[in-house]
């Protein structure tokens, strides 16, 4: 086990792939020489050459399509996108190509496809930079989509996404990729789709993914002192779901308080909302409950671009909310 | 600006307090230290005081009404306008909801409070949207008010109760009609819990016509607290001695008969340590001094003032604390620390000539209790001892009975006042 941030357990990742098996490959803008825009590729071009680290022009649909055609000549194309904002441009290749070529093959063509892309808020980086869409990705069947939250799991679900023989989508966070913590390079990693129960709690289950998962845990720190107790979930994927996980901790809270960083409209904690009602809703003792960030495009301004995501303590009052019973705060 | 004035918690017990009335208006002036308001607790009527000069404003909490402790039940302005501004109702104000806290824009409030979050609409589309018209609104979401819960919680026959409560219930094979709503107005699996744990209500539906009226709160702490006795397993010892001579010696020394009774149990448990120990969960709680608890009819409900170290203290001591005790009960003025903690009780019913026995329950946290009848025909008077069996077993309190008896016979260590034996 070493210490090190999330952006030095990507470059891992993907350095014990490409050393493992040599048809991956990785391809991008500024990912050879530069490095990476968050140096998740640093020295692999040095490594591995310019055939398997490769410099693209920036054209987002073009190289997203030319990953798609190595996938299905054999090849396990990684491609980088520099952020989930210029993914638009490559919705053709990921929603037409990637994940519905294996479906109309009928299996003829796998597509061992790994598009990393950073999504969510940083420090004022606008509108234009600042989305979260994986509730559009989410959208798309045939996608997976995992949200590592830890260093470990940057490292495990990326080399388990490299692996795969479906199309994946990591989807890192610009904020995430300079925390730190412990990666153990020989322990198995669990599936890659499979929740975590990062705390233990018997009031309420928080469901948080990416980087609201610190703040939902520095949440339920808070409340832990008031005495309400938060089971945190790190979902780690959001496609699909690990809905046994979530279900199995409703069950012994019967309280459910969903965190995303996404718009609260039509977002990932919609879909988690309406799921876990379903197979909940007789172990509910309070309405499912979403803190998430607000339905407009971010503002640049840092006081309220900070105001238009949640933060910890928007945690701690919803959980205050939903414990609040005869007529106090427990 | 305002300060909160909260209903006040006057022993770790109190949960909640009745607000009986409010001594000033809204926008009188107060100073610190005076009484605004009065408040009905367990046992006792007590003033509510403000902490700061200022101005009486709303929203003032309704009167009569059972409020939980902490909770903001009016405001002190510090300037006569601030005061006259608002007048509302505070029913629904807590802790956690000052009104217009001066961090959120005020339209912004007001707006959140009559949207509910499944109103909103569905999409902005441009940055131009106000927070007025926008999904600015949820963040943070209203604390859910009692009107605005019972309005999103699915109702059972006009209760509303949650999905959770609903499948309890039905798994307890309880109705859930008799359960009654947590204070927001809304059945949660709390509430269920409590109505399926707690004693059966009597069935009255086919008997004689009746009406429903809430006990007093005195009344209502004492029924709590003989509930609260049901797990202790007691037993009953009795014997009868001449009470004769100790009421001739507590005249001779001019003081009441509940005082020398007081004092004789007092220094009968004081020689046998088990009378004074109390039966808890982590052990027996052995004491160190000598507590007695003595029944006083109220007339309208039992109260127990506790006479503190009863067997040390001197006579004279204790008969000016008890003294002060009685006229604090007369008044409805006693507080948690004079009625409660006792070692040992007395419940002396003699007064009642036709009392030829009676058994008392062992209150929560004693060891026995004394039931002290009327003398007989023959001059002797019974004395019934109910015992913790956890703490106290046939033969101790046999020989508690015999030692009290001597000192019954026997009241020589009443002389002088000091009654030390």
């Amino acid at each position: 086990m070493s210490e090190m941030f999330y952006w030095q357990a990507l470059n891992r990742a993907m350095d014990a792939e490409m050393a493992a098996d040599e048809t991956v490959l990785t391809l991008g803008e500024d990912v050879g020489l530069y490095g990476g825009t968050y140096r998740v590729t640093e020295g692999l071009m040095a490594k591995y050459g310019e055939w398997r680290v490769r410099d693209t022009p920036i054209s987002e649909n073009s190289f997203t399509g030319l990953g798609v055609g190595a996938a299905m000549l054999g090849l396990r194309p990684v491609v980088e996108i520099m952020t989930i904002n210029f993914a638009l441009f490559a919705m053709d290749a990921i929603v037409n190509m990637a994940a519905k070529i294996p479906f109309m093959s009928g299996g003829q063509f796998p597509m061992p496809l790994t598009i990393r892309m950073p999504g969510g808020v940083a420090k004022q980086l606008g509108a234009q930079h600042s989305q979260r869409l994986e509730h559009m990705l989410m959208n798309v069947p045939g996608l997976r989509m995992a949200v590592p939250a830890t260093p470990q799991d940057a490292y495990w679900q990326l080399r388990q996404a490299i692996r795969s023989d479906d199309p994946v989508i990591v989807l890192e966070h610009e904020l995430l990729y300079f925390s730190k913590g412990g990666v153990d390079e020989m322990i198995s990693a669990p599936p890659i789709h499979q929740a975590l129960v990062r705390r233990q709690g018997r009031d309420i289950t928080c469901v948080a993914y990416s980087r609201m998962l610190p703040l939902a845990l520095q949440a339920a720190e808070a409340l832990a002192a008031e005495g309400i107790e938060l089971t945190v979930i790190d979902l780690r994927s959001l496609s699909p779901i690990d809905w046994d996980t979530c279900i199995a901790a409703v069950e012994q809270t019967h309280r459910c308080l969903i965190v995303e960083e996404d718009c609260r409209f039509a977002g990932a904690g919609a879909e988690l909302a309406a799921t876990l009602q379903e197979h909940c809703f007789y172990l509910l003792d309070a309405p499912i409950r979403r803190v998430a960030g607000m339905d407009i495009p971010t503002p640049f301004n840092g006081t309220l671009e900070a105001a238009s995501i949640p933060q910890a303590d928007d945690i701690v009052q919803a959980a205050r909310q939903m414990m609040a019973r005869n007529g106090a705060v427990r | 600006m305002k300060t909160e004035i909260t209903m006040p918690v006057l022993s770790d017990t109190m949960q909640t307090g009745r607000l009986t009335r409010w001594n000033k208006s809204v926008g009188d002036a107060v100073k610190k230290g005076e009484a605004v308001a009065e408040v009905e607790t367990d046992k006792a009527i007590l003033d509510v005081e403000a902490f700061s000069d200022g101005y009486l404003t709303g929203p003032l909490a309704a009167v009569d009404t059972d409020i939980p402790v902490r909770q903001v039940i009016g405001y002190i302005a510090d300037a006569p306008e601030a005061a006259q501004t608002d007048t509302g109702s505070a029913e629904t104000a807590t802790p956690g909801t000052p009104p217009a806290p001066p961090s959120v824009p005020p339209g912004a409030v007001a707006e959140k409070k009559t949207t509910p979050p499944d109103k909103l609409p569905p999409a902005i589309s441009t940055a131009a949207a106000t927070p007025a018209d926008s999904g600015f609104l949820e963040k943070p979401a209203p604390l859910p008010q009692p009107h605005v819960v019972a309005a999103q919680t699915p109702s059972v026959h006009g209760l509303p109760a949650s999905p959770y409560a609903r499948a309890l219930a039905r798994d307890l094979e309880l109705d859930i009609l008799q359960v009654k709503a947590g204070p927001d107005g809304t059945i949660h699996a709390a509430q269920v819990l409590a109505a399926a744990l707690a004693p059966q209500d009597a069935d009255l539906r086919m008997g004689p016509p009746y009406t429903i009226e809430r006990p007093n709160i005195l009344r209502a702490a004492v029924a709590r607290n003989m509930s609260a006795t049901l797990n202790t397993p007691a037993f009953l010892i009795s014997s009868r001695f001449a009470l004769a001579p100790l009421h001739a010696a507590a005249k001779a020394a001019g003081l009441s008969l509940t005082l020398a009774l007081s004092r004789a149990c007092a220094l009968t448990v004081a020689e046998d340590p088990w009378f004074n120990h109390a039966w808890t969960q982590e052990g027996l709680a052995k004491r160190s001094r000598v507590d007695m608890g003595v029944a006083v009819d109220t007339g309208n409900g039992l109260i127990t003032p506790v006479l503190r170290d009863a067997a040390k203290r001197p006579l004279k001591e204790l008969a000016e604390d008890w003294r002060i005790l009685l006229g604090k009960v007369k008044k409805g003025r006693i507080y948690p620390e004079d009625y409660q903690g006792a070692s040992f009780y007395l419940s002396n019913l003699g007064v009642f000539p036709q009392i030829e026995r009676f058994n008392a329950i062992v209150p929560v946290g004693a060891s026995a209790i004394l039931a002290v009848a009327a003398a007989g025909s023959d001059g002797l008077t019974d004395f019934t001892l109910s015992c913790d069996h956890r703490v106290i077993f046939g033969a101790d309190a046999a020989r508690f009975l015999q030692r009290l008896g001597k000192r019954m016979e026997d009241p020589s260590w009443l002389a002088g006042g000091e009654g030390q034996p």
